[in-house]
């Protein structure tokens, strides 16, 4: 399996360090720049491409990490050209994007696997599974919290513009909105605010979302790019009629350091857990998507959760900026 | 200064006899209760005075009393006090109807007689931190509170906490008000618009009113917030409940955990964790207020307008679960 990266950001090179893992073959890289992609190209002995179009003949897989608001044409483009598609999230940065993304794939014949990682973090995981196994019964009401402080770039900071990431409420909070529906199924409204939204100049951001799923239950969303780096903390609570289940990252950190500072260090681009595992996530995730693509295996993530993941998600940043629920459309059948 | 407890209605009212009992100068008169064998038998544990009705424990000239009835019946025994001339600590919440509400402060105002709500948490010593630094310019403009007041089922203390009538409500009415009065306090600004999602999913075969509930509310500065009010705790978790909030503002966040100084014991007998609780007595610091506000003639911390206020926001909350929409305060 010969695989071509798009975007060699975090994620990009995440996602290469998981690739390199499995038996497939790293082909190259494309990014913004060439200049930008030499250095992990030398990395994984693979090709810098000038573009995605010029790299598409020589890859079985596209593996998508560039900046949201580009996945939509690219994943268009892959499909046209027969390829598989691995998407970091969020799958696109609309709704419409979504849908229109998915039924190009299915219209194609080929994959379209949603890197929502989070599904594949061992504690989240676990506590899926549980629920799933009926440990705590019927879950009522869901608590997620993810935050770390703003995203850091060193020039054209795309994370921080509305109209390419979405903001907090898409970027961030869409792995919660993912997590909320694996364990409590699917959303019917959504109410959201955040801070940018009711003061513009805050010098940081915090989302704050209530879903309403279909079963019932009710999901408590938090997300902030509001602590000091290198905080990056996770929580989640779930009530259900048979027990409950809890987690924070801070309480359950095997490690804590204090070690006096001796030179000025720097923090990483964006906040990251630190509870260390033997196999990170990300290469979890790529080594299942990798079986399903070889072998056929199933995944636990499939296209129409990235699509539906992305609905929530604007939802939220209309619900943000009216004041008002929104009511999800049912999504067609894709 | 004599002051009487007026129902054992209220599992409070436990705690205020010894709250009474170690304060100076404050004599405690005693407790009435209506009607029922509970009374006379809590007071005989107690070793209080008994009065078999509300009428003989006022006869007995209290200078205040604290009503700790059935959230419904604050406003006939608030009507009954105030005419009398004696002070009154209503429990919260104040009442279960906007009506009632703005009745017992309109009666307790042309009175003249002080009516405090009791918001122990305005006396909790790690937020009376928390708010001392935010006015001493600490943590610059607040813009949003993250909070959640959960609980165990109340109906180990006493049944009619899930009773629609007597109660209100379930969950939205029972921990809508501590966080509603919170923020108001640390703040200043008045709740404009809520929005709430409740469900019954817990304890669904066993209680009539809501368990689980979310909320999103707004205020009048642009500040935002969500309260979490739900029965989410299991009976065997190590203890009650608790209230938390992650208060976000210009300079970052702060998160208060208002219960969480506790020594953690395992024992055989009891063959799970309890968390035991060692922080300053909230409900202490509160009464004192309350005979303190008496004696020296004046306005206690915590107002009736205060108690009406956190009624009109969980009233709203309810209006929201039924119209599913973000609905505006309605401010008497």
């Amino acid at each position: 399996m010969k695989v071509g990266i798009v975007g060699v950001g975090f994620m990009g090179a995440t996602h290469a360090s998981g690739w390199a893992d499995t038996p497939a073959k790293i082909v190259g890289f494309t990014a913004e720049t060439e200049q930008e992609a030499r250095a992990l190209a030398t990395q994984h002995h693979a090709k810098v491409y000038p573009d995605l179009n010029s790299m598409l003949p020589d890859v079985d897989v596209v593996d998508i990490c560039s900046p949201t608001y580009l996945h939509h044409e690219m994943i268009l483009e892959a499909a046209a050209a027969g390829k598989h598609i691995i998407c970091e999230k969020p799958l696109a940065r609309t709704t419409q994007q979504a849908r229109e993304a998915v039924e190009a794939c299915k219209e194609a014949g080929v994959q379209l696997l949603v890197a929502h990682v989070v599904r594949f973090f061992a504690e989240y995981a676990l506590a899926q599974s549980a629920i799933a196994n009926g440990q705590i019964g019927k879950p009522a009401v869901l608590r997620l919290h993810r935050g770390s402080y703003r995203p850091k770039k060193p020039a054209g900071n795309w994370f921080l513009d509305e109209a390419k990431s979405g903001g907090i409420l898409m970027d961030l909070m869409i792995h919660d909105y993912d997590y909320a529906r694996w364990v409590a199924g699917d959303v019917e409204t959504v109410s959201a605010r955040r801070v940018t939204e009711s003061h513009p100049d805050a010098p940081v951001d915090y989302g704050l979302v209530i879903l309403g799923h279909k079963s019932g239950a009710i999901s408590h969303i938090a997300g902030s790019w509001a602590y000091p780096p290198p905080t990056f903390i996770t929580r989640f609570e779930i009530a259900g009629d048979r027990g409950l289940i809890e987690f924070d990252s801070d309480g359950t950190a095997p490690i804590h350091n204090l070690i006096l500072k001796t030179g000025g260090g720097d923090t990483p681009d964006v906040g990251l857990p630190a509870s260390p595992v033997s196999e990170s996530p990300y290469t979890t995730q790529i080594k299942e998507f990798y079986a399903a693509l070889a072998d056929g295996k199933p995944t636990r993530v499939h296209a129409t959760d990235g699509l539906a993941s992305v609905q929530i998600a604007e939802a939220a940043i209309q619900s943000a900026q009216s004041g008002q629920p929104v009511h999800l459309q049912p999504l067609m059948e894709v | 200064m004599k002051i009487g407890i007026l129902s054992f209605a209220h599992h409070h009212a436990e705690a205020y006899i010894s709250n009474l009992r170690r304060m100076d100068n404050v004599e405690l008169l005693g407790v009435a209760d209506h009607g029922t064998t509970r009374g006379e038998a809590l007071a005989k544990q107690h070793e209080a005075r008994y009065f078999p009705s509300y009428e003989t424990l006022l006869e007995a000239k209290p200078d205040g009393v604290i009503i700790c009835t059935e959230n419904n019946r604050h406003r006939a025994l608030v009507e009954m006090v105030a005419s009398r001339g004696v002070h009154v600590l209503c429990e919260k919440p104040m009442a279960t109807t906007h009506s009632d509400a703005k009745a017992i402060v309109d009666v307790c105002h042309r009175a003249g007689v002080i009516l405090m709500t009791a918001f122990p948490m305005r006396f909790s010593a790690p937020l009376m931190e928390i708010k001392k630094r935010l006015d001493n310019g600490d943590f610059g403009d607040v813009y949003c509170f993250n909070a959640t007041n959960q609980g165990e089922l109340p109906t180990k203390h006493r049944a009619w906490f899930v009773d629609p009538e007597l109660a209100g409500g379930g969950a939205i009415m029972d921990h809508t008000v501590h966080l509603v009065d919170i923020m108001r306090w640390f703040i200043g600004f008045e709740v404009e618009t809520m929005y709430a999602r409740s469900n019954k999913i817990l304890y669904a075969d066993e209680v009539q009113v809501e368990t689980g509930a979310l909320e999103m509310l707004t205020f009048t500065n642009n500040m935002f917030a969500t309260i979490d009010a739900s029965w989410c705790r299991p009976q065997y978790w190590p203890t009650w409940g608790g209230l938390t909030f992650e208060m976000v503002t210009e300079r970052g966040a702060v998160f208060a955990d208002a219960f969480r100084q506790n020594i953690s014991v395992y024992s055989h007998d009891a063959q799970r964790a309890n968390w035991s609780y060692w922080g300053s007595d909230m409900n202490h610091a509160m009464v004192s207020e309350f005979t303190a506000a008496i004696r020296e003639n004046r306005e206690p911390r915590v107002t009736g307008v205060d108690g009406l206020r956190a009624v009109e926001a969980a009233l709203a909350a309810y209006e929201s679960t039924r119209t599913g929409k973000t609905v505006q305060v309605q401010r008497a």
